[in-house]
């Protein structure tokens, strides 16, 4: 019941050292000339002991010469940390203990860097280790420059490349496409559909802005919806009167488009207020469009007057027609913005 | 672990507030009996798939308006979808389409390497039923899939496959009606769809997907099928590096498919779907093709509508538990091959009859289409015929004509002298075109219903 209670990967970790705390090397034992060719077995946590019997570490770690395949060192845990011990310093291993020739602490030793160091799977080694990973590093920088290899990749490191290769690859291949569809639809096509509103010049009132609606369609990807516009509608005598000069026109915002297609008997403003979106209305008592939602201010011909527009309102293309039908092409512009930026 | 990722700043930041070490290391570091080996890449190759549909599936949501009067509107707007002449809509369609194909045919190629290696034996069997069921939803989920485009190809098929789940006894038609949510295929059955589609199954296979994983890590690798527990422990490696390596590799193939199947064979849209149309003939997706032959020959159908279904879940389901010789080696399990040979032969044969049966589209050839696009108009054909809501009403509607299956010999025949065909028939002898004109023209009207459809986003 006591495996349920901690996480997985404790539980790994804790079988893995219970199971696997032992070590079996088929090799051949060197130390002070005398040959063992028998299974040698080292235990993790094996007591060390000195010449004088003195229990000096336990064992950690094995250290393993990859180039010539043999176990050089034994890494002992003291009280200092971990110490390297040469092999040539042991005289005797045993399941239960390993002694070593001199007596005396660990401290002339020199300490184990992990950073020096590296752990390194089985597949490493030939088949007739059984070897556990986790407690045998190999000395891996330095035994390639003995074999006079200073940059050497090892065959981990070029598999773990590869394999970041591969996720890249794919990566890149399906944020491309993603990314192009994710944007594909931002940008409208700007269209010219001129719209025929359903009232005649004469039956404006001069210098008087109207509200007039007219049905449209918005298009919006796939689905075409009708929706209701309104438009502002300001008829003029057509003199050169300074309250009827769009301020627009007089600061050269427009485009090509409604140079072109302006009229001085007509000035058609849009009903979005450049300065965030609400819809300015007409005081007629004061003469002046005001916008509900910030108070920007405008005059008759969309002059700004006060408030936070950052530019006049916007006036629209129109068409008057010789029987004084009226067409206008509805612009939607960014607001916020000085520049009149025509957005659809 | 590797020492440049022990080093690493970002790695001790994590360590230090998510324990990152251990938990890669956990999952890396899985112990592998027996080694790294290429034939345990198909797992992998299928949650890859998954992923990519996941991936591909939602972004086709973005676009997708799942009602019958836009459905089919918005996948031709998809496949229209263009970021600086960049085909994107169509190339994302096309994973998702070909995607679910790859999906179908690894789940199968990674059900019959289980099989084959006997990982399904014990103490594997819950493993393999986790993994029947996340088969049956991968099934669902091109079942659901294959309606949202509203043509007549999804709509038909649906029509077909909802009527068969409608012959179950007892609880058929409820279960029908419940689906379809009504009598025909409406807007319910849309939404029903789409919300099994994408929301259902999503959140179930993510649910199974971890129940047999975490079954996986906590009991363990199968392993190869022969050698002794100790001569697989000296070949033990570690998941990481090379399984990871060979994993992505099999990953990266099977992108490399999907993607390449996508780009060349897009996967087109038919005709929006008309229920008046009696004399569509609906085709399964490939991979039912099999049960879609064997129902032929099986009479009373609900045999073969239950029963198969039924027959080969329970031979899934009950196989560990049936078989319980610990006897893992195919080279020693000659009834288990023998059978397996045997049903992927049936299955295979039985794909290639049903195949034979279709009727055949003629293959179109986009120049040739155009021309007689425009010949089809300088003929007079409208005036009689009706394409696209345009035309006359003396002669059938042309609007799916190429969905008939019509032959191009035949429409050719047909063109020069209709009598042939239909003795009584009023319409004109068109002799005086050329052989490459009537072979334009019926490559026009052979396209007809299946392609050519107006772009949306002009």
């Amino acid at each position: 019941m006591r495996i349920w209670a901690i996480t997985p990967w404790e539980w790994f970790f804790r079988f893995r050292t219970r199971r696997d705390g032992e070590i079996q090397v088929p090799f051949t034992f060197q130390s002070k000339g005398v040959a063992m060719s028998q299974e040698i077995v080292f235990r993790m946590g094996v007591p060390i002991v000195n010449a004088s019997g003195q229990e000096v570490g336990t064992l950690e770690k094995l250290v393993f010469l990859e180039t010539e395949k043999k176990i050089t060192e034994i890494v002992v845990r003291d009280l200092s940390g971990l110490r390297r011990v040469p092999l040539t310093q042991v005289r005797d291993i045993t399941p239960h203990s390993i002694r070593l020739t001199s007596s005396g602490s660990l401290a002339d030793f020199p300490m184990f860097d992990t950073s020096q160091f590296e752990e390194v799977p089985l597949w490493f080694y030939p088949p007739d280790y059984r070897i556990e990973v986790g407690s045998l590093m190999t000395l891996k920088p330095q035994d390639i420059r003995l074999l006079g290899e200073s940059e050497a990749l090892s065959r981990r490191d070029f598999m773990a490349k590869s394999t970041a290769l591969v996720a890249t690859m794919i990566g890149i291949s399906l944020v491309v496409p993603i990314g192009g569809y994710v944007l594909a639809a931002a940008k409208t096509k700007l269209s010219e559909h001129w719209v025929t509103l359903p009232v005649t010049l004469d039956k404006l009132p001069v210098d008087e802005p109207v509200a007039h609606t007219f049905n449209a369609v918005s298009v919006s990807g796939w689905m075409r919806v009708p929706v209701v516009r309104t438009v502002w509608l300001i008829r003029h005598t057509g003199s050169s009167d300074p309250i009827s000069e769009p301020e627009d026109l007089k600061l050269d915002l427009d485009s090509s488009l409604e140079k072109k297609f302006s009229s001085p008997f007509l000035t058609v403003f849009s009903p979005v207020c450049p300065h965030l979106g609400c819809s300015p209305q007409w005081f007629a008592d004061q003469k002046l469009f005001i916008c509900p939602c910030h108070h920007s201010i405008y005059k008759l011909n969309g002059k700004r007057i006060g408030g936070p527009a950052p530019r006049p309102m916007d006036t629209l293309p129109v068409r008057l027609g010789k029987d004084g039908s009226i067409h206008i092409l509805y612009e939607e512009f960014q607001v916020g913005v000085p520049q009149k930026i025509r957005l659809s | 672990m590797k020492k440049t990722v022990e080093d690493s700043r970002l790695m001790r930041y994590l360590d230090e507030r998510i324990r990152i070490r251990a938990l890669l290391s956990f999952l890396l570091d899985e112990p592998m009996p027996g080694g790294a080996r290429w034939a345990y890449v198909f797992g992998s190759m299928v949650f890859f798939a998954l992923i990519m549909q996941f991936v591909t599936g939602v972004m086709l949501a973005f676009y997708y308006g799942g009602t019958p009067d836009h459905a089919w509107d918005s996948v031709n707007y998809i496949d229209h979808l263009r970021y600086n002449s960049l085909d994107v809509g169509r190339l994302i369609r096309g994973l998702h389409y070909w995607g679910a194909s790859m999906m179908v045919i690894l789940v199968g190629v990674h059900l019959l390497q289980v099989f084959l290696w006997g990982a399904y034996k014990r103490p594997r069997e819950i493993m393999w039923l986790v993994g029947i069921v996340l088969l049956g939803l991968t099934m669902t989920a091109a079942f659901t899939g294959y309606l949202l485009p509203w043509d007549e190809r999804a709509y038909w098929g649906t029509i077909v496959g909802t009527n068969m789940i409608g012959l179950v006894p007892v609880i058929g038609p409820l279960l029908k009606s419940v689906i379809r949510g009504g009598t025909g295929l409406g807007a319910l059955t849309l939404s029903h769809f789409f919300t099994i589609h994408t929301m259902v199954l999503p959140s179930l296979f993510i649910l199974f997907v971890v129940f047999h994983l975490v079954i996986f890590r906590r009991v363990g690798p199968a392993g190869p099928f022969r050698g002794t527990p100790p001569t697989l422990e000296a070949q033990k490696e570690f998941f990481y590096p090379r399984q990871v390596l060979m994993d992505a590799l099999g990953m990266l193939a099977v992108f490399v498919i999907i993607a390449g199947l996508a780009v060349v064979f897009p996967p087109g849209l038919e005709a929006l779907a008309n229920p008046a149309n009696s004399s569509y003939n609906p085709t399964p997706a490939w991979y039912f093709d099999w049960i879609f032959e064997l129902l032929k020959m099986i009479r009373p159908e609900i045999l073969g509508v239950l029963g198969l279904p039924a027959l080969i879940g329970i031979v899934l389901i009950v196989l560990p538990f049936v078989d319980k010789k610990p006897e893992r080696s195919p080279f020693k399990r000659p009834l288990a091959v023998l059978a397996t040979l045997l049903v992927l032969g049936a299955m295979a044969g039985l794909s290639v009859a049903a195949e034979a049966g279709y009727k055949k589209l003629v293959v179109l050839d986009q120049r040739s289409v155009l021309k007689g696009k425009v010949l089809f108009e300088q003929s007079g054909c409208l005036g009689c015929h009706t394409v696209m809501g345009k035309g006359g009403k003396i002669g059938p509607d042309l609007s799916e004509e190429g969905l008939v299956g019509h032959s191009a010999n035949w429409l050719e025949v047909q063109f020069v002298d209709s009598s042939k065909h239909f003795p009584d028939s009023p319409m004109p002898k068109f002799s005086y075109l050329k052989p490459e004109q009537l072979h334009d023209l019926a490559q026009y009207v052979s396209s007809l219903g299946r392609t050519g459809w107006p772009d949306p986003t002009k």
